[in-house]
């Protein structure tokens, strides 16, 4: 998301990132980030929390406000629900991705991937 | 360090591996050049767009190629859609995440009708026409970088956006 967002602030708009991952974003060199320890399939917030979205929405704005250099990250102050280990749980896919699949079946690529090479299409 | 702030750990919800995916995947020299766009008005004039990463389309809308990924995981679509104003339910194409909270309620990734709130409370100056989403999957971004970013900045200008609230899952 970071080299996106670099593209739109090229272009002229002023941006910001409300990431789940925000090391992740900043380190693309996004303009601006607001980090949340919110799990990933559920950023903003809870289905149905009219209103712990709209402070998420409000504080995001804010941070875009407050920043004030290029690569600045606000960390907003929300917690979440639920324990760790049951956040993950339920923000898994309901089928394994198809790289996980692809990955049992060649388990070697792993070590390719964590030293970041992409393998060849095909 | 001020006690009170939150610290926020960026790997707290996110499962081991993907950690150290991620990890050997995102550069690890910081970025000299960052772009710069300062606000040049205040939030109460401003238009805004969301674009988000977790695969939406409209409710019978054009889906994103599951099918592509599922015979190529090494490839995401690198297209994107277009979300209007007054949607109320859309269809998550991700296949990397639990999509039922987008299905459920889309503000939960894409808080549309937050922003349409603020516009009405006067807090911003207006929630813009369209919003975005595209796929967040995409080991190889470089298509997707050259064409679908340039297309989505060229209707962000004719709806003369002023904010881009992006919102990754």
């Amino acid at each position: 998301m970071g080299l996106a967002q670099r593209e739109f602030e090229a272009a002229g708009f002023s941006t910001i990132t409300l990431s789940p991952m925000a090391d992740v974003t900043a380190a693309f060199g996004a303009p601006r980030v607001a980090a949340i320890e919110h799990p990933l399939s559920q950023t903003v917030g809870r289905p149905g929390d009219i209103e712990g979205q709209g402070a998420v929405l409000r504080a995001t704005l804010e941070a875009l406000q407050s920043i004030d250099q290029p690569g600045g990250m606000v960390h907003l102050p929300f917690s979440w629900h639920e324990s760790r280990a049951e956040a993950i749980r339920n923000s898994h896919p309901v089928e394994p991705p198809p790289i996980s699949a692809y990955i049992k079946r060649k388990p070697w690529l792993m070590a390719k991937l964590l030293r970041g090479e992409l393998p060849k299409p095909g | 360090m001020n006690a009170d702030v939150k610290q926020v750990d960026s790997f707290r919800f996110v499962p081991m591996m993907t950690k150290k995916l991620m990890q050997a995947w995102y550069p690890k020299e910081p970025v000299q050049e960052i772009p710069w766009t300062p606000l040049a008005k205040p939030l109460e004039e401003c238009r805004i767009a969301l674009i988000s990463s977790a695969g939406l389309a409209t409710t019978g809308g054009l889906p994103f190629d599951q099918q592509g990924e599922r015979d190529k995981p090494w490839w995401g679509d690198p297209g994107f859609r277009r979300i209007p104003r007054d949607t109320q339910q859309v269809r998550s194409y991700h296949l990397h995440i639990n999509t039922r909270y987008a299905e459920e309620d889309l503000n939960s990734v894409l808080p549309l009708h937050r922003l349409a709130e603020l516009e009405a409370e006067g807090a911003i100056g207006a929630a813009a026409e369209t919003h975005y989403s595209f796929m967040g999957y995409l080991p190889d971004a470089g298509e997707f970088l050259e064409r679908t970013v340039p297309q989505i900045i060229a209707s962000l200008r004719d709806e003369r956006v002023d904010i881009v609230l992006l919102v990754p899952v």
